[in-house]
């Protein structure tokens, strides 16, 4: 899968768990800062990338990730 | 003790002291009684004086002469060496040696008293039904057994009468105040026995109360306090204008800042500051410190009160009916509300307002917030957080109780048969509900609660990394005495588990955990007559407590023969060294996590307000002069420690048990 299409999905699954407008959603947005994520929301996304790609993600890696870019180098580990 | 009457010279002494008599002849003392020390005192009806000699040090540090000055004194015994100064009406009391009693209004028993004991409280649920009597040896599990087993009324009627029993023998009809103490610039004292050592000054009003206290633990009862129909224990302090109405204060509890408290408990290590208690059962370590917190009507322990908490349990139909129970280490955030009834599982974040009744005791360590106005469980999610881990941490160290009697039995261990039991009841659970939800849905509504359907696979691996954590930590902590010289048959030794006892459900009774099957012997015994005073009953659960670790090895051993299919002292070496991998790989990916989480407390979101004048770099360095920094706080670098000495611990049974193989 390439990454332009990892990264795409998962702004989808962003936008759709923080309910925002994917184009709010830029390359380097932090989860946290930029998109407004609470930590409940946070476990959310990642339940909702593992089903998006159909991925197991290690728990305690998954939670260091804090950026877009960082989600996707993370996800891409998991499909490449 | 041989007492005698006054001679004449006496009197004449006293008279000429201005003492003042009806009846001189109505007065005992001592042999060796002197009355140079008793001055502009008037004696009213039968009195018994000791001898007074030597100087005694008040709470200000003044060393007084002993003796009694400037008072009024009705039918009381009075033993050796006290300072009596300033006492307007001292009436009834039996006030032991070394006592301190100064400017104080009265202090009187009238004909006859039990001291608060056997007082009716009407806790947990306002509206009666759960009515407990309180005493001076309740712990809180007897309070526990005692308010929640009503479904045995055989069980509910006989603990009663025990209770009635132990009041009964509280019956006099005179105080007693105890040796040491100290009373000074007091108001009103009525029918309140006072226990050794203890501080009081300044209160208001005490009525109808006992006050237990020793020399270890002193009860300190301090300015403005109201109090009513109690029961204070040892260690505790009581002050800043505190209005207690039909409560009970346990060991160590600290309560002040004009707290009120009605029909409530409140056991060890508590703090009730500000605040509002009603109908309020608080188990040890429950802490309320904000102004316009209401708890009410609800059980907790280890819990932590937000500001502004509050919960409803009248919905304006049948009355203040309703209950609610939070399990042990339970929190709610600021503002946090709660619609009675409903039951929140052990050590679960409460956030937001939550106008529906629900049930989420299958999922400990959850965080409970508000979506929308809707209410939503996020299972396992405070497993991970720095909150928990600190809070196991402090507990057995904020142990305030220095009574050499503890009355509350408190087990601390996080991870414990009750608490994993409630764990696989999650996993279960999840996976259930993973199973038979469709993908188009979102929303899962649990016994109330919506969980997020994206949850139910991710949390329920949560709750499985705490599980293996548990079974790899019981294993580890059983063969810890392992070295290169142990064989096999140390190895089976050292996991072999003695009995059955501890099999089944566990329970926790406000502290201890249990067997269920321990507290249905403990019930019947009670039924059956068995068990017959106060001290039986707490005997028998201190011989629970001692045992915990026993109950706690055959229910582990059970858990691990259903995981395994073996008996932990015959599992094989290759998958004993397996479950030691995971525990290892599992404690130290959680303290990553919680690491995790204690990062944030760093990060450029809570520099938020520093440095408030200057520009990145002021903030950076205010932040760092206030907070200072992630690598060199404390409790990052103990638990950095923590996982270093996991991996040691873990790399050397695994090499221990290759040579066993």
């Amino acid at each position: 899968m390439e990454r332009e299409e990892i990264k795409n999905r998962i702004k989808k699954v962003i936008a759709k768990v923080l309910e925002i407008d994917e184009s709010e959603i830029s390359d380097n947005a932090n989860f946290s800062f930029d998109l407004g994520a609470s930590s409940f929301q946070s476990i959310r996304l990642v339940a909702a990338f593992q089903e998006e790609f159909n991925i197991e993600m290690d728990e305690e890696k998954s939670l260091e990730v804090q950026t877009v870019s960082e989600a996707v180098d993370f996800i891409s580990t998991y499909i490449t | 003790m041989n007492y005698r009457s006054l001679t004449e010279a006496e009197i004449g002494a006293l008279v000429s002291q201005g003492c003042f008599a009806d009846n001189w002849s109505d007065i005992s003392v001592k042999e060796q009684f002197s009355a140079r020390n008793i001055h502009n005192t008037r004696f009213d009806g039968k009195i018994t004086l000791g001898v007074f000699s030597g100087s005694i040090e008040t709470d200000q540090g003044i060393g007084e002469k002993c003796g009694i000055y400037s008072s009024c004194i009705r039918n009381c015994e009075i033993d050796d060496n006290v300072y009596i100064s300033d006492v307007r009406n001292l009436t009834n009391y039996l006030i032991e040696e070394n006592v301190v009693i100064e400017n104080a209004g009265s202090l009187t028993t009238g004909d006859e008293s039990t001291f608060g004991n056997g007082t009716s409280i009407d806790v947990l649920n306002e509206g009666g039904g759960r009515e407990l009597q309180i005493f001076d040896r309740l712990s809180s599990q007897i309070a526990y057994l005692a308010v929640l087993y009503r479904h045995d009324q055989q069980f509910s009627s006989s603990l009663s009468a025990i209770i009635s029993d132990y009041c009964e023998t509280k019956k006099r009809n005179h105080g007693r105040i105890e040796s040491g103490a100290r009373i000074q610039d007091t108001l009103i004292i009525r029918d309140v026995n006072i226990g050794s050592h203890a501080r009081i000054s300044g209160i208001n009003l005490l009525e109808e109360g006992t006050i237990i206290s020793c020399k270890e633990a002193p009860a300190i009862i301090g300015e403005g306090v109201i109090a009513k129909k109690f029961i204070i224990l040892s260690g505790s302090k009581v002050d800043s204008g505190t209005i207690i109405d039909k409560s009970f204060v346990g060991q160590s509890v600290k309560m002040g800042k004009q707290y009120s408290a009605e029909n409530s408990l409140f056991f060890a290590n508590c703090e009730a500051f500000h605040g509002e208690g009603c109908s309020v059962f608080a188990g040890p370590y429950t802490v309320t410190h904000h102004k316009s917190t209401l708890m009410i009507a609800s059980l907790f322990s280890f819990f932590n009160a937000g500001s502004g908490t509050n919960q409803s349990n009248h919905m304006y139909k049948l009355g203040p009916v309703h209950q609610g129970i939070l399990e042990r280490g339970s929190k709610t955030g600021s503002f946090a509300y709660l619609l009675l009834p409903c039951h929140i599982g052990a050590f679960t974040v409460v956030m937001g307002k939550h106008y529906v009744n629900f049930d989420s005791s299958d999922f400990p360590f959850s965080y409970i917030s508000e979506e929308k106005g809707k209410s939503e469980l996020t299972p396992a999610m405070n497993l991970f957080t720095v909150g928990t881990r600190r809070d196991i941490d402090k507990w057995p160290i904020r142990d305030r109780r220095r009574d050499p009697d503890k009355l509350d039995l408190i087990h601390f261990d996080l991870f414990n048969p009750y608490i994993v039991g409630k764990i696989i009841n999650g996993i279960n659970i999840l996976n259930e509900l993973g199973e038979k939800t469709d993908k188009k849905q979102d929303y899962i509504n649990y016994k109330g609660i919506n969980i997020h359907r994206l949850l139910l696979k991710t949390t329920r691996k949560y709750y499985e990394m705490a599980l293996k954590l548990y079974i790899g930590q019981e294993i580890v902590r059983r063969i810890l005495d392992l070295d290169n010289n142990s064989g096999i048959t140390d190895l089976r030794n050292m996991l072999t588990a003695q009995g059955t006892d501890g099999t089944g459900k566990w329970v926790e009774i406000c502290g201890l955990f249990s067997p269920a099957s321990k507290i249905d012997d403990l019930v019947l015994s009670v039924k059956t007559f068995k068990i017959r005073s106060i001290d039986e009953l707490n005997e028998n659960l201190t011989s629970i407590y001692n045992n915990y670790n026993k109950y706690a090895w055959i229910w582990c051993s059970n858990l691990i023969r259903q995981q395994t299919g073996d008996n932990p002292e015959n599992i094989p070496i290759d998958s004993l060294i397996q479950i030691i991998t995971d525990w290892k790989t599992n404690a130290i990916k959680l303290n990553n996590m919680i690491l995790k989480d204690a990062e944030k407390e760093f990060d450029s979101g809570s520099k938020l307000g520093f440095g408030i004048d200057g520009d990145v770099e002021t903030r950076d360095l205010d932040f760092q002069a206030v907070r200072g920094v992630y690598n060199n706080n404390k409790f990052v670098t103990n638990l950095q420690k923590e996982s270093k000495e996991i991996e040691v611990k873990a790399d050397r049974l695994i090499s221990i048990l290759g040579r066993c193989k």
